[in-house]
């Protein structure tokens, strides 16, 4: 008997698998219509809207196989783990998962000593057979927590599972504040998308009516618990709203996907659901596309250019290394859809350089790379609700997703300020790991009561404010720094902005205003922002506008300037909002899909 | 349960063979794994990593202390909670095993200034009164690192992670803090105000 389960996972069978399916697919060995680039929420998407429609679609994955069986470690309890789950001491958290810290390689630059240890995502036993180690995949410039997960459906096996939409206050941010510039598209020409994804999908809510956050077409809503209605009814009277949280998870179950039962409560959605109620890129979107007989799968392909066909100016495939083999490859299609994740489709585009393209494939506006942008998080608050002091804990955490504030700020009124705004996530009750012991004085029976006394009646929230889109917030290829493949890495040149300061003393202040008035006891309140990219939820480096002088991708989220690549991710996005972006990026990619299937039948590629 | 025929070794060398060298903690034999969760299991003597027999005694005193057992659980002892802190310090680099050592021998060394006697030796009163002045300054964030003594800041690492032992074990979960959840549910009852009932967990009166 192996001790340690989750370290000890044998992965001999999916990785053979993954080798397998990798040698026989080789240039020549099909003929495929579409390449897509990556796996996750985007590349899935689009593979699934294609292959269904008779499109022949090779998709490229840089890591291996899934074998979500074995690897969603849904109700492994801690200590069926001798490190009880956790990597050795002193691993900062991050909701479920741990960060892990590593050297990089500026860290001999005295001035950036202080982040000379970021970070990674693989803190723990189940998320660190997914994610990248740092050393094989290093970024220099400013520090920028970027988690990558180079495995079959990418981060959406252990993403958060917030399901918000944008509104109208994004789509017109610019035309309501005067900042920036207007996505080309509204709310009206994403919606019916929207509506597609959460039937197709499964998404957990309420109607709300609140246009911060458009409703959607939800199945059961993860309801409040008993703290969480304290607090709800504690800040009504500010005009403040706690809604449950809308969860990327089929909660009533879906008659459209043989590979996902509906959710069962168990509330550890993080590791990878069991059940695949979770949304997870393979089980809901690829294994389905696959079955259409209409997709081809080959995993460690890891993409470094789009090559230019120089006659005719048009994409003519990608340039695939093998992760095992370091054998280099050229596949060819009518058309390449990159859905690497917003920064790593920016890279493949920017190391694609040619004489028409000298910087990089569709920068010719000179933006690719430019206008980075995602969510500021730390300011975070907590506290013990009074209903709930020295309960028994009832069942408090057996749903997908924390309740949630949406954003107050710049809705209806102006904030003297700052522009934009910020919403809350976080909920309370009694989770497995009293996480709060940590903050209680004290020793022996004494402490170990209080835990138990406070244990039931914790309520803890963080904020995600929008960072501002701004030119100077930009990525570009490193000059000498090279991955374990030899494409060169990122530069990050991108730092938190003085609206970003403001609004994070704000979030500060206005969770500390809302636990007062919830009467919560031992309030404790951070208001350090966190290294930036904490928030996993990067957008805008192709950013799409109708004026090729100033935008990359058209409002189909297609180059301007080679008619046939697209953008499948959060990439061409203008603005973020406050919103997670996972559910965006589906709407957005069905849309953009819709397009080109249009344009593949019309014969206009 | 048979052993899994392929060693960890073998199965991570397949991940990441040709992928660059992967940077993977320092790990068991598979063997000292399962001697692991047998030690937990049974209650038998400690298979120590990192610590000597008499440092490991100490340890669990001290984690003891910190969580003892009471009328409605038991404690850190029975928990284990030294074994998993011996099992991490083993995985942790020469500073961080250093503080423990060090910190532990502070321990001792002001037991026997007091009581003139080791720390294992101290009854609940003497306990009490060490572990009272280690603590004094835990909850003053405005001192500095500097300001504090060896014990002090030993202290704080030493209840961080018999939080995070204790709290983990099957002993902690189910027994000290009945949690209630990962089961199968077919619904997610949360508060009754929210099905317009008067809540008899929280006392909340449905709202009309």
């Amino acid at each position: 008997m192996a001790a340690d389960k989750t370290l000890d996972l044998d992965l001999a069978a999916i990785t053979d698998e993954s080798r397998r399916l990798a040698a026989q697919v080789k240039p020549g060995s099909g003929n495929w219509d579409v390449i897509v680039v990556g796996s996750g929420a985007a590349g899935g998407m689009a593979a699934f809207q294609l292959a269904t429609a008779g499109i022949k679609v090779l998709m490229l994955e840089a890591g291996r196989m899934l074998d979500h069986k074995a690897e969603y470690r849904t109700m492994e309890w801690p200590y069926a783990s001798p490190r009880r789950s956790r990597l050795p001491l002193d691993h900062r958290p991050i909701g479920v998962a741990e960060y892990n810290f590593l050297d990089r390689p500026y860290a001999a630059n005295p001035q950036l000593a202080k982040y000379a240890k970021v970070t990674s995502y693989a803190g723990n036993t189940f998320t660190r057979n997914w994610v990248v180690n740092e050393k094989e995949h290093p970024t220099t410039g400013t520090p920028y927590s970027w988690v990558r997960a180079r495995v079959l459906g990418g981060k959406t096996n252990f993403w958060g599972r917030g399901a918000l939409r944008y509104g109208p206050l994004q789509f017109d941010a610019a035309r309501l504040d005067g900042y920036d510039v207007d996505w080309p598209i509204r709310y009206a020409d994403v919606s019916p998308y929207y509506d597609k994804v959460d039937v197709l999908l499964g998404c957990s809510g309420t109607k709300e009516g609140l246009d911060q956050v458009p409703d959607g077409v939800f199945q059961r809503p993860s309801k409040l618990n008993c703290v969480e209605v304290a607090f709800k009814r504690a800040i009504a009277p500010l005009g403040r709203h706690y809604i449950p949280g809308r969860a990327g998870v089929t909660t009533d179950g879906l008659l459209n996907n043989k590979y996902r039962s509906r959710c069962l409560g168990r509330g550890r959605c993080g590791r990878g659901c069991d059940v695949n109620a979770n949304f997870h890129s393979p089980t809901a979107l690829v294994y389905p596309a696959r079955d259409s007989g209409n997709l081809t799968i080959r995993p460690y392909s890891v993409v470094s250019e789009v090559f230019l066909d120089e006659a005719t100016g048009r994409a003519a495939g990608v340039r695939v290394i093998d992760a095992n083999t370091r054998e280099v490859m050229d596949f060819k299609a009518k058309v390449v859809v990159l859905g690497a994740g917003c920064l790593d489709s920016t890279r493949i585009l920017l190391n694609s350089k040619s004489p028409r393209h000298p910087q990089g494939m569709g920068n010719s506006s000179g933006l690719l790379g430019s206008h980075l942008s995602e969510h500021a998080m730390g300011p975070r608050g907590s506290g013990f609700i009074p209903q709930r002091i020295g309960t028994e804990a009832t069942l408090d955490d057996g749903r997908p997703v924390t309740p949630y504030v949406p954003r107050f700020r710049n809705v209806k009124d102006k904030h003297p300020d700052f522009i934009r705004g910020y919403h809350f996530q976080g909920g309370g009750g009694a989770y497995e790991y009293p996480g709060m012991a940590h903050d209680l004085p004290g020793f022996g029976k004494a402490f170990k009561s209080s835990v138990r006394k406070y244990y039931p009646a914790l309520i803890s929230l963080g904020g995600f404010g929008e960072v501002l889109p701004r030119k100077e917030n930009r990525v570009s290829l490193d000059a000498e720094i090279k991955d374990a493949w030899g494409i060169p890495v990122l530069r990050f040149d991108y730092t938190f902005g003085d609206n970003e300061k403001k609004m994070a003393k704000d979030m500060g202040d206005s969770v500390e205003e809302m636990l007062r008035a919830a009467g919560a006891e031992n309030i404790k309140v951070d208001r350090e922002l966190l290294p930036p990219g904490w928030s996993i939820h990067e957008i805008g480096t192709a950013r799409m506008g109708d004026d090729p002088q100033s935008s990359v991708t058209d409002r189909w989220c297609r180059l301007h300037d080679v008619s046939n690549v697209y953008l499948a991710d959060a990439a061409p996005f203008v603005s973020g909002g406050t919103q997670n972006t996972t559910w965006s990026i589906l709407a957005m990619c069905w849309r953009t899909m819709d397009y080109l299937k249009e344009q593949m039948r019309t014969g206009s590629v | 349960m048979t052993r899994n025929p392929v060693s960890r070794r073998t199965a991570l060398k397949r991940i990441s063979a040709g992928a660059g060298a992967v940077a993977l903690l320092p790990f068991l034999s598979d063997e000292g794994l399962a001697a692991f969760a047998d030690i937990q299991k049974t209650g038998a003597a400690p298979s120590l990593k990192a610590l000597t027999a008499e440092q490991y005694a100490t340890l669990e005193a001290l984690t003891e202390a910190i969580i003892p057992a009471d009328e409605r659980s038991p404690g850190a002892k029975q928990a284990r909670v030294a074994d998993y802190i011996d099992l991490l310090l083993s995985e942790a680099d020469d500073t961080r095993r250093q503080q423990w050592t060090e910190g532990l021998a502070a321990l001792d060394a002001d037991a026997t200034t007091r009581f003139g006697k080791p720390f294992v030796k101290l009854d609940a009163t003497q306990v009490e009164a060490l572990l009272t002045d280690a603590s004094k300054n835990e909850k003053a964030p405005a001192l500095q690192k500097s300001e504090r003594s060896p014990l002090e800041l030993f202290f704080v690492t030493a209840k961080q992670a018999t939080i995070q032992g204790y709290y983990t074990s099957e002993i902690g979960i189910h027994q000290e803090l009945k949690y209630k959840g990962n089961k199968v549910l077919l619904e997610f009852v949360g508060c009754q105000t929210v099905d317009g009932k008067d809540c008899p967990h929280c006392g909340q009166k449905a709202q009309v």
